[in-house]
């Protein structure tokens, strides 16, 4: 395998990758399938924006965008069982309980653990010693600039902090068991070790002081454009959507068994990010997860964090045997 | 009772020689140990051999993680670190027998699954969650009332941006004083635990009858071709 150049890496090398939009496939079938699978996803994205721009105070509320949320995860669900992007990707019954598995902890133990210690704590903890008024300018801005704003920039922390899990080992070891995921779909964002999922939920938002609306606008990016990282359905995202945004074919790029391909696309929504950083490859990857595909446990990736933690710290730290250094297989954060 | 129960009632120190033992057995294999086993039986075409019969299934045994064994006209396997797309992925241990039945020769199967059981389990560990979160938040509150009311932070009323009022936004409501009911909004609930509770004991009962029939469904079509 050869392998495509981009910039100073070769993409594809290790596993197949599809470099270059000009060469990933289209949505097959009749003018009104191609019409839905074209139009479906700028659609439901400008819907949700009028929806929280013009929605009543009565509504506007963080109960209705739970509802909304899950409401579109189904449908999205639905879609994924209709037109599946990948037979090698469907959803079965096993794959699908796993999923809510994760999904159901960071709505319950990690929500109660993130009361205590997430970054709603801390900001909370510094809020009371600081004149926070310095920053109600913010919410003098007109509301769609607000919440582009509180989006990019939770965006831009979470791809520091994802690009930080792919090239510092402590960090590598939170995220590595998301990238065991050997297929993507809609409650695939969720899988992994719950040190990763505090980590990637940490953010600065909380810092601005924001009109709620702003925030449930923000929210409409991270549903109508983040969701499409993890799902299984094929759609002709039109050229500006993924220039600006993250897809799923960017994203199972990332979640490739090539290494450097999965060096790649970090960001969350706005896939700019990675364009203005040098980190974008626009493609896609069919053959996806670690170590050739081996999948992980639910007991694995719930352990795996503290078992390859403390092993390289024993390693770092213990003792070594004189003259006889073990060379440490080599992962996406060395 | 077939062999692979014999088997079964072995491994568990269980004499279920006497008729009142023998159902005792019987409502255990089916209330108990039925929650993660999924068995039956399909008679096999007139004609078909032993030999034929694992012949046509030998394809299923060989996906990754897993590894057979036949004896005669019994096959045990096991699955560890099956991929998803396996079609007996749900499964990890289990037992293939081929027998003679009244009408000619019958295939007999006993399957494990831990992802059933986990299924099972879930709610059982959601609603913990639940009361945990129960449990805290009393814990939370004597906390709160012994420190004693923080200062709030005061924040300017907001004002609506001209361009969203010219585009027809509503005005946000003015800032109120926090009452009882947005404190109490703002402590863990825990309804996740009871929903996720509810989600996973329909899971279950879904994915029980969805893969017994779904590994019938392949056998069948494995040995019959329909």
């Amino acid at each position: 395998m050869s392998g495509v150049r981009v910039g100073k890496r070769v993409i594809g090398a290790q596993a197949p990758v599809i470099v270059g939009w000009e060469n990933i496939p289209k949505v097959q079938g009749g003018p009104a399938k191609q019409f839905f699978f074209t139009w479906f996803q700028p659609t439901m994205l400008f819907a949700l924006i009028a929806f929280w721009f013009y929605a009543p105070n009565s509504i506007a509320k963080a109960s209705t965008a739970i509802g909304i949320g899950i409401g579109f995860k189904m449908l999205l669900l639905g879609l994924e069982w209709l037109a599946p992007r990948h037979d090698s990707w469907r959803l079965t019954w096993k794959e699908l309980t796993t999923d809510l598995f994760y999904v159901g902890l960071g709505y319950t133990v990690l929500r109660m653990i993130d009361g205590y210690i997430g970054d709603g704590a801390m900001i909370e903890a510094i809020q009371h010693s600081f004149d926070w008024e310095k920053f109600a300018w913010f919410t003098g801005l007109p509301l769609l600039v607000q919440a582009l704003m509180i989006s990019l920039v939770f965006d831009f922390g979470q791809y520091w902090m994802h690009r930080g899990m792919h090239n510092w080992h402590p960090l590598w070891l939170a995220h590595a068991p998301h990238h065991y995921i050997t297929q993507l779909n809609i409650n695939k964002g969720a899988v992994g070790n719950p040190v990763e999922l505090f980590l990637i939920g940490l953010g600065v938002g909380g810092f601005f002081d924001f009109v709620p609306r702003a925030a449930l606008l923000a929210g409409s990016f991270g549903l109508a454009v983040g969701t499409y990282q993890h799902i299984n359905v094929r759609f002709n995202s039109p050229r500006w959507w993924r220039f600006l945004f993250n897809t799923t074919e960017h994203h199972s790029v990332h979640h490739s068994q090539d290494y450097e391909a999965s060096r790649s696309n970090y960001s969350n929504t706005w896939v700019i990010i990675d364009r203005v950083f040098g980190t974008c490859v626009d493609g896609e990857a069919e053959l996806l997860g670690m170590e050739g595909g081996r999948p992980m446990s639910v007991r694995e990736t719930m352990t795996y964090t503290f078992t390859e933690g403390w092993k390289s710290i024993k390693e770092r730290f213990g003792r070594r045997p004189s003259g006889n250094m073990a060379s440490a297989p080599m992962v996406p954060a060395e | 009772m077939t062999g692979a129960a014999s088997t079964a009632g072995q491994a568990t120190g269980f004499d279920a020689t006497t008729p009142r033992a023998a159902l005792g057995y019987s409502v255990y294999r089916r209330f108990v140990d039925g929650i993660w086993h999924v068995e039956g039986s399909l008679p096999l075409a007139p004609g078909q051999s032993v030999d034929d019969t694992f012949e046509r299934l030998d394809p299923l045994f060989l996906e990754t993680g897993t590894t057979h064994e036949r004896t005669g006209d019994t096959l045990s396997f096991q699955k560890e670190g099956q991929a998803a797309q396996d079609k007996m992925a749900v499964f990890d241990r289990g037992t293939l027998r081929v027998e003679h039945g009244t009408t000619g020769l019958v295939l007999r199967y006993r399957l494990a699954s831990r992802a059933l059981l986990f299924c099972f389990l879930a709610p059982l560990l959601f609603l913990a969650f639940a009361q945990a979160t129960i449990v805290l938040g009393k814990f939370e509150k004597a906390r709160t009332e012994a420190k004693g009311k923080k200062p709030e932070v005061k924040k300017p009323p907001v004002v609506l941006n001209p361009i969203d009022k010219a585009l027809g936004a509503p005005e946000p409501d003015p800032p109120k004083k926090k009452s009882k009911k947005d404190e109490d909004d703002k402590k863990p609930s825990p309804t996740p635990g009871y929903v996720f509770a509810g989600i996973f004991a329909a899971l279950y009962a879904v994915g029980r009858v969805l893969e017994d029939r779904r590994i019938r469904r392949l056998f069948r079509k494995r040995l019959l071709g329909i």
